[in-house]
């Protein structure tokens, strides 16, 4: 009894805090709005789509009953007190918060010099549109309420076991659709895979014929992460070289096409694809030269190595110095595209050119991870002092690795350049080296699907969820956070991956083991 | 077979010694070679060279502060705090807000404001909200983003940390706004004022903003210095570096010590933020993210767990950083080059550090 009013209270606190925090980035008022649309709820121009924000609440309370009835649901009276404290110390915390910044605004603070989110229209979005008063008290109402609602919902579904119903329910759907007779047949059918993937590479070939201008170039952009992504989980995801500073490779890719395309500041205006062989060489000559002298190094010292490369180079096409040859801030423009048969590329046909270059590179992944040389690079992973004494030339086997990822990097750069036609300092900033190593590990480390699944997620996602683009990065880092905690294999792991990852699972740790954990 | 094989291999790595040591004195020569003329052509006067080692000196004391919150939390979990740079952004925006409230409450026997009239007041009061909000901040980010990890492979708690550390970015703009904010100074504080000095017939400022972030960032260092390795607190933090499960065994409560690193690590970003606002004067929502990678640099520079040697790296780098680009005739735009230059060159040829190391080969 005591203990789940304790329990309940201090979820409850932190809860509240979050809310809060929430309300201080402003996304109540984003979230609202979309939450409200999507119900069909009116949106009040004056102040926005309070009933959305009402929803937002009680969900939020009904979730946070529901946790901290969790903690004990022997009976319903347990279940009920937890609900209620935790419903009752969210409605304290939300209640006080917006008491205190209406009345602040009430008594003409100006919060938002500080506090930008916390304008005149936010705060009395936040009070429903009414006066301070019945504001406070409709919040403080709502989580209470739902509070409570949420810890009895808790104890009568528990009684229930909705949960598990649910699941025998999904096993026997699944159990039935593989029983079914064309399953069993494509599945005893050898062929059935190279049909799969037939039928795969037609979708995709047709896909770019039904999308408008701007879906081409954005799915372009994706296109080229992927690529990047591809590359980088060579060097991280293969062979375990953590790289912070990709970037520099795209960018030397990038520039190699520019400097030698465009008719300032080089005037060479070499043709799109000799440059494109070349921007591929020099980058992979680039990855030789970074690797030799961080050959010895290991994990973090490596991580910071690189990344201080990416920054020199970035800091360098900055400079005035080398502005005279290449371009400054201001970058190098009217880079000369690709043409075929006298016909220049637009959108569409740069989507099917990287399209062609992504497969080309997944064969040519494919044919390396199966190969000598990926075997190397994963034993290389697992234990480098292990790898060296099988007799695995780790010199060797690494500089081939910052090669070929550097390689791919150099590729995607240059194909960058070719369809923006320009290339600036401003596109090969530390995020870019940021983005890609998220979208391998959301993705899943050296898994060819993962990075393509975690590039649609990272530079995909973001294109639809266009209302939030303030806070994407915001929610990008809380993202990583939460993947690292919840699901550190990413989304489509490597099948050895995710094997090392949860081997702790399966053993059975005294208590002062799992708290000291496996380093020092 | 195997026998040749070792033989081989230990020649390599003898003329990879060679090689290297060939190219760092070539490197050195040329380096002595620019400098020489540099000085000879007296492009800059004595008063200049003064100008740039005094500046250098005191960003330098800055990178240090926030270069043992590193090597705190590297010496102990092994792990780059990347969110650290943002421990110290915060610490700035909440001197910042300190100063605002301050400005904004008269006070009737002077007739100016609380910020004017009690100025030691007002800056101590900054200084203790920058250093609580952060070391909260540091305590929450173990708990929320480190702890879960704790035993996972090196790769993933770094991951987490970087995406703290954007989350922690674009969290600041959205609420404090993408704007440039300029800190407001007490009035004794004034930036452009301070002790004239003349040198060479030329006058260096040297400033009182300047002069207080050298000193407090000396106090902060004598501070933990004493704290880690003369009392016995600072000998169970000692105590969990060394081995986490035996300190365990001897009664160290090592979550606590590891929450507690987090908190002082976090105290250290705070007041290096604020001065950080003090002395520079703006900040804005990214300002912890350059400062946070040269600090890192100081603390492998210095040898990186090594408490006086994040010392001696924060200072030493901040004085090539501003002495560097005049020395070498080159554009001061270039002083990020040179510091991540000393980085790279540091990590290939004395991993360890200039001081020295606290690390085996099996922790790097």
């Amino acid at each position: 009894m005591k203990e789940n009013i304790k329990q309940g209270s201090r979820s409850g606190l932190i809860f509240g805090i979050i809310l809060i925090f929430i309300i201080l980035f402003g996304l109540t008022t984003t979230l609202s709005d979309i939450f409200g649309d999507f119900f069909g709820l009116n949106s009040n121009s004056r102040t926005g789509n309070t009933g959305g924000l009402m929803m937002i609440f009680a969900l939020v309370a009904l979730w946070a009953g529901s946790q901290a009835a969790s903690f004990d649901k022997s009976n319903w009276k347990s279940t009920l007190i937890s609900g209620a404290s935790i419903g009752l110390v969210l409605g304290v915390i939300i209640g006080v918060f917006t008491f205190l910044v209406g009345f602040l605004d009430a008594a003409n603070v100006e919060m938002r010099d500080y506090l930008v989110q916390l304008n005149r229209q936010s705060i009395q979005f936040l009070l429903y549109g009414r006066s301070l008063w019945t504001g406070t008290l409709i919040s403080f109402g709502i989580f209470l309420v739902f509070g409570i609602l949420g810890g009895l919902l808790t104890f009568i579904l528990e009684d229930r076991k909705t949960g598990d119903k649910l699941q025998q329910r999904y096993l026997a759907l699944k159990g039935k659709i593989l029983d079914m007779e064309f399953v069993q047949r494509y599945q005893d059918n050898p062929k059935s895979r190279w049909i799969s993937y037939v039928i795969l590479l037609v979708i995709v070939f047709l896909i770019p014929q039904f999308l408008g201008k701007y879906w081409n170039y954005a799915m372009g952009t994706v296109g080229i992460y992927i690529l990047m992504g591809l590359g980088l989980n060579i060097v991280v995801g293969l062979a375990g070289l953590l790289d912070l500073g990709y970037v520099a490779f795209f960018a030397i890719g990038a520039y190699t096409a520019g400097l030698l395309t465009a008719p300032a500041p080089i005037p060479l205006q070499i043709g799109f694809w000799p440059v494109l062989i070349f921007s591929i060489v020099m980058a992979a000559f680039a990855g030789i030269l970074l690797g030799i002298p961080v050959l010895r190094m290991r994990g973090d010292y490596l991580a910071i190595v690189t990344l201080g490369f990416g920054e020199i180079i970035r800091v360098l096409i900055r400079s005035d110095m080398l502005s005279p040859y290449v371009g400054g801030p201001q970058g190098i423009r009217d880079i000369a595209g690709p043409s075929l048969f006298g016909m220049s590329f637009n959108e569409k046909a740069y989507l099917y050119l990287i399209i062609l270059a992504i497969l080309l590179i997944i064969l040519f992944t494919n044919y390396l991870q199966n190969s000598k040389v990926g075997r190397a690079w994963m034993a290389m992973r697992e234990d480098e002092t292990v790898a060296q004494a099988m007799g695995i030339n780790t010199l060797y086997y690494k500089l081939m690795a910052f090669a070929t990822g550097a390689a791919f990097a150099g590729l995607g750069g240059a194909l960058f350049a070719a369809r923006n036609q320009y290339t600036g300092p401003a596109d090969h900033t530390l995020m870019v080296s940021i983005n890609v190593l998220c979208l391998l590990i959301v993705g899943g480390m050296g898994s060819i699907p993962g990075v393509i699944v975690g590039a649609f997620v990272l530079k995909g996602l973001p294109e639809i969820l266009r209302e939030l683009d303030l806070y994407r990065l915001l929610v990008f880092g809380g993202l990583l956070v939460f993947m690292m905690i919840i699901r550190p294999e990413g989304i489509w792991p490597a099948p050895r991956r995710r094997m090392e990852l949860h081997e702790g699972e399966l053993d059975v740790l005294p208590p002062e083991e799992s708290l000291v954990g496996k380093e020092g | 077979m195997s026998e040749t094989k070792t033989k081989k291999t230990t020649g390599r790595i003898n003329t990879f010694k060679i090689v290297q040591a060939i190219i760092s004195v070539l490197f050195l020569a040329v380096l002595a070679w620019r400098l020489y003329t540099v000085i000879k052509s007296g492009v800059y006067g004595p008063d200049t060279w003064v100008r740039f080692a005094i500046s250098g000196l005191i960003i330098g004391s800055v990178y240090a502060v926030i270069a043992i919150g590193y090597t705190l939390v590297y010496g102990i979990l092994f792990m780059i705090n990347f969110a650290h740079g943002e421990l110290m952004m915060l610490g700035a925006f909440s001197g910042y807000f300190v100063f605002e409230a301050l400005k904004s409450i008269p006070v009737a026997s002077t007739g100016l404001s609380f910020l004017d009239s009690f100025q030691i007041i007002s800056v101590v009061l900054a200084f203790i909200v920058g250093m609580f909000i952060s070391a909260l901040s540091g305590y929450f980010l173990e708990r929320i983003a480190y702890r879960p990890l704790r035993g996972a492979p090196r790769l993933i708690p770094l991951i987490s940390a970087i995406g703290a550390s954007i989350f922690l970015q674009n969290a600041a703009q959205v609420t404090f706004g993408p704007q440039r904010r300029t800190y407001t100074n007490p009035e004794a504080l004034m930036r452009s004022q301070g002790w004239r000095i003349p040198i060479g017939g030329e006058e260096v400022i040297l400033t009182y903003t300047g002069v207080l972030t050298f000193v407090l960032s000396i106090l902060l260092l004598i501070g933990l210095y004493i704290l880690v390795m003369r009392t016995r607190y600072g000998r169970s933090m000692r105590a969990v570096a060394e081995n986490k499960q035996t300190a365990a065994l001897m009664g160290i409560n090592v979550d606590m010590i590891i929450s507690n690193t987090f908190i002082i690590s976090g105290a250290l970003g705070g007041a290096a933020g604020v001065m950080w606002g003090i002395h520079n004067g703006i900040i804005y929502h990214f300002v912890g993210f350059i400062p946070g990678i040269k600090a890192f640099t100081a603390a492998v520079l210095g040898g990186i767990g090594n408490i006086p040697g994040a010392m001696v790296g924060g200072l030493l780098l901040g004085i090539v950083e501003s002495l560097g680009p005049a020395a070498l005739g080159i554009d001061f735009q270039l002083k990020d080059v040179i510091a991540f230059s000393i980085l790279v060159l540091i990590l290939i040829f004395r991993p360890s550090g200039i001081v020295g190391e606290v690390l085996t080969e099996e922790k790097v």
